[in-house]
């Protein structure tokens, strides 16, 4: 047995309602059957991919449709059968609009894809794989992190001699308000993940795993822990309950609750030995290793008081966010905002045509008050220095001088204030009495950094 | 399904607190005080307590209006003018007369805010600039110190008919004023000393010692409030209850109002132990005066302290410190007004000293 280094707690941090009830305890169900998805080129951190068909030709369930040579990417493949009617620019959840393959499903050939979760038990035999052999398949696969970054999985994983890693913290926290995607895998699926964590595990090198779930979620802790203790490799594995607080499921701020180490700024986590995988992405891992298939298909929540009947869905990458919620029964009137991703960080959509991704873990509808008790409707006042947004930032930062920095154009300011060691994790924003839009003004400012870097 | 989708940066919630809410908890919070002031002083109270929030609302009315401000009123509903009337009516003594708070309002808000660029943006709290401004002017005004209309008559050595004028009420000697005619008796004594006038000296003496004792036997008065003082610096008990309210919504944090009491008890006490015949004793020194109402109301003005925590405790502990020096060893026998102004004036710089490292440390290149 090992200890648990950290605190399972980081300073600052703020508490939204969590609003898990209206898809927690909702069994993961089988999407709708859909008749074109969509198939974006950019689904992950680094350069997108290059299509390897062209209009007219016909794909397989699992084929490689696009594939970048870059060490920082990962492929693509198709999660039906069906022709390619056109790749032209589709709606982009963060780049607005942006390169994406159009497929035709053919309805003759295609059954659903069902998941696999029913063929991992505890008996499961983690030795008769190599870890040259998992980091290989993670990258055929075109894995990447499914928590929301997507960053290439086999990048993560491989081990790397210049950085040894020697601790794997699964990522289960979930901390953003309704998404619940996490917490069914681990409910539903429990002995997949396991497998998954241990491909990870013994691909990775790391001796030390912990499984970091927010202590709001008991039953997933009882889960994951009696699969680990009926695995037998309670030695290895330890389940943590880490304290519900939004960003715990931040990287950076998980790292500082579970081992006590933090991360250098503008550093990563393998430079304190630390590789962090989200549930979602060592579930895929085991379907990909064990099951040989490629990533394809993932589990969305859907949820919000204004969705019709809230659920967690398995769906093709592909399906647009209309197609999803017309499955949910649609939305009621008081639906004003649908969000990719969780009320915190997600994506805003302009458009519902916008297709699920690899990282897109959730949608959340927002209803007018909702979106009206934060930036729209109140007045914003001036910043009256209340202190409440350093009190929450959870990289110590001083969130207000950094925002007004920008606002009044005075960048090298900003900088000198550490405007890149910023996570945009929201909390600032959240609890600002003058509703100002700290984190809109600080991502605002890193994007015209960047710029400026570029000119020079 | 949905028509319009409005797109906006993350995040898409909120929590209730507003501007607004922020100032009305604090406006709450000195409703004892306020209750107490009406109790003590009867309608004089209300009457200036009122004029003083209408001038200030006024006030930054016509400022907003010369600025030509779309919507002028607008700014009054974050009642930030209404906070500044009510401090400013309580730090005022009862019977000033009307046009004078009409006055300082008007100066706190006109020079102490919107000069500045109106809330957010000024540099000193504008309460206190407005007093400070009085106080130049309107010296004799501002220090004529009226017997609660509850007073008992019996209490010893302190009230004193005021015979110059038809009055409606009697005046009287602060406790802190008490306390510098003490120190400064004590002085006269020992400078009597050295010519060698040993009667006078030992009668100064006796007067300095008679006054300090007088204020340390006053505690309970108070505490209650039943003293000569300014409408709302009288009761400690419900400035006390004022501050737990405020610490309970987390209006305020502790920080400030800690050390500022803090600060101000080791300075007193040090004093106290030097001279403990004639010194009022540290407790009375803290729950007397200003020195609350400033601890939990004012020094904890958002926007002229300091954002961090470590440069709250230096703020508050020099706000502590200022006042107990101009108690102890200035001429003035009160000295919040000086206190915060002067700690306003360094709260950029002491920001600036106390900046925050990101958790990760400070990045090996910038940008």
């Amino acid at each position: 047995m090992f200890e648990i280094p950290g605190k399972c707690t980081f300073a600052g941090g703020s508490h939204p309602p969590d609003s898990k009830e209206f898809t927690a305890e909702r069994r993961i169900v089988q999407g709708p059957e859909v008749e074109t998805i969509t198939l974006m080129l950019s689904q992950h951190i680094g350069a997108p991919c290059v299509p390897l068909v062209k209009k007219g030709d016909v794909v397989q369930a699992g084929q490689k449709v696009a594939d970048n040579d870059g060490f920082v990417s990962a492929p693509i493949h198709s999660p039906v059968t069906g022709k390619v009617k056109e790749i032209a620019l589709q709606p982009h959840v963060a780049q607005g609009r942006a390169m994406g393959i159009v497929i035709v499903v053919d309805p003759e050939n295609n059954a659903p894809q069902e998941p696999v979760n029913d063929q991992f038990t505890e008996m499961f035999d983690v030795t008769q794989y190599e870890s040259a052999q998992i980091c290989d398949i993670s990258r055929q696969a075109g894995l990447v992190g499914m928590g929301g970054a997507g960053f290439p999985t086999r990048v993560k994983l491989e081990p790397n001699p210049r950085l040894p890693k020697d601790t794997m913290i699964v990522n289960a926290c979930e901390c953003e308000p309704y998404i619940t995607c996490d917490y069914r895998l681990m409910m539903e699926w429990t002995y997949q993940v396991l497998a998954g964590i241990r491909l990870a595990k013994r691909a990775s090198g790391c001796s030390k795993v912990y499984i970091a779930i927010e202590d709001n979620k008991p039953k997933a802790v009882t889960a994951m822990q009696t699969a680990v203790d009926a695995s037998g490799c309670s030695a290895e594995i330890k389940v943590v309950a880490v304290k519900t607080k939004y960003p715990q499921g931040g990287e950076r701020q998980l790292i500082k609750a579970v081992t006590d180490k933090t991360v250098p700024t503008g550093g990563i986590p393998p430079m304190i030995g630390v590789l962090v995988l989200n549930v979602g992405t060592v579930a895929a891992l085991a379907e990909a290793v064990v099951c040989d298939r490629p990533l394809t298909h993932r589990v969305v929540c859907v949820s919000g008081e204004a969705v019709s009947e809230p659920q967690n869905i398995y769906v093709p990458l592909g399906v647009t966010v209309r197609t999803l919620l017309e499955f949910c029964g649609g939305v009621t009137e008081q639906a004003a905002r649908v969000v990719m991703g969780g009320p915190m960080m997600g994506f805003a959509l302009a458009e519902l045509d916008t297709p699920i991704t690899k990282t897109s873990g959730a949608i959340t509808v927002l209803t007018h008050s909702q979106i009206g008790l934060a930036k729209f409707k109140h007045r914003q006042t001036a910043c009256i220095r209340c202190g409440q947004c350093l009190e929450v930032c959870p990289e110590n930062l001083n969130p207000t001088k950094i925002a007004h920095a920008v606002k009044f154009n005075a960048l090298d300011v900003a900088k000198d204030y550490y405007i890149s060691a910023c996570i945009e994790c929201g909390c600032c924003s959240y609890v600002c009495p003058a509703n100002i839009e700290l984190t809109g003004y600080i991502r605002t400012g890193k994007i015209h950094l960047a710029k400026q870097k570029k000119k020079a | 399904m949905l028509s319009k989708m409005k797109v906006s940066h993350s995040p898409h919630i909120s929590q209730r607190m507003s501007t607004r809410s922020v100032m009305v908890d604090v406006i709450v919070s000195l409703v004892p005080a306020i209750l107490a002031a009406a109790i003590y002083f009867r309608a004089r109270a209300v009457i200036l307590l009122l004029t003083c929030v209408m001038a200030c609302a006024l006030t930054e009315w016509l400022c907003n209006l010369v600025r030509k401000i779309p919507k002028p009123l607008e700014s009054l509903g974050d009642f930030s003018a209404v906070l500044t009337g009510v401090i400013l009516a309580l730090s005022l003594p009862p019977r000033l007369p009307i046009w004078t708070a009409v006055i300082g309002s008007a100066f706190a808000i006109a020079i102490g805010k919107m000069v500045f660029g109106g809330l957010g943006a000024n540099v000193f709290n504008p309460a206190m600039v407005g007093r400070t401004f009085l106080t130049a002017s309107f010296g004799a005004l501002m220090t004529t110190w009226t017997v609660p209309a509850t007073f008992d008559s019996a209490m010893p050595n302190v009230a004193i008919t005021d015979s110059t004028q038809v009055v409606d009420a009697r005046t009287a000697a602060t406790p802190l004023g008490l306390a510098k005619d003490a120190i400064k008796e004590r002085k006269k004594s020992a400078g009597l000393a050295a010519e060698n006038e040993t009667v006078a000296a030992e009668q100064a003496m006796t007067i300095s010692r008679i006054a300090a004792k007088t204020v340390n036997d006053q505690m309970t008065y108070i505490l209650t409030g039943e003293v000569a003082g300014c409408l709302g610096e009288t009761s400690a008990l419900a400035l006390i209850l004022g501050g737990i309210y405020l610490l309970i919504r987390k209006a305020i944090s502790f920080h400030i109002p800690a050390a500022v009491l803090l600060s101000a008890f080791v300075f007193g006490a040090v004093a106290y132990a030097a001279n403990p015949e004639t010194m009022a004793n540290p407790m009375t020194h803290l729950l007397s005066g200003g020195m609350l109402m400033c601890a939990f109301f004012i020094a904890t003005d958002p926007v002229t302290a300091p954002l961090t925590r470590r440069g709250m405790w230096i703020f508050g502990s020099g706000v502590g410190l200022l006042i107990m020096l101009i108690r102890v060893v200035g001429e003035y026998p009160e000295g919040v007004m000086f206190a915060i102004l002067l700690m306003n004036a360094v709260t950029p710089l002491i920001d600036r000293l106390c900046k925050r490292v990101p958790v990760g440390g400070k990045p090996n290149v910038q940008g």
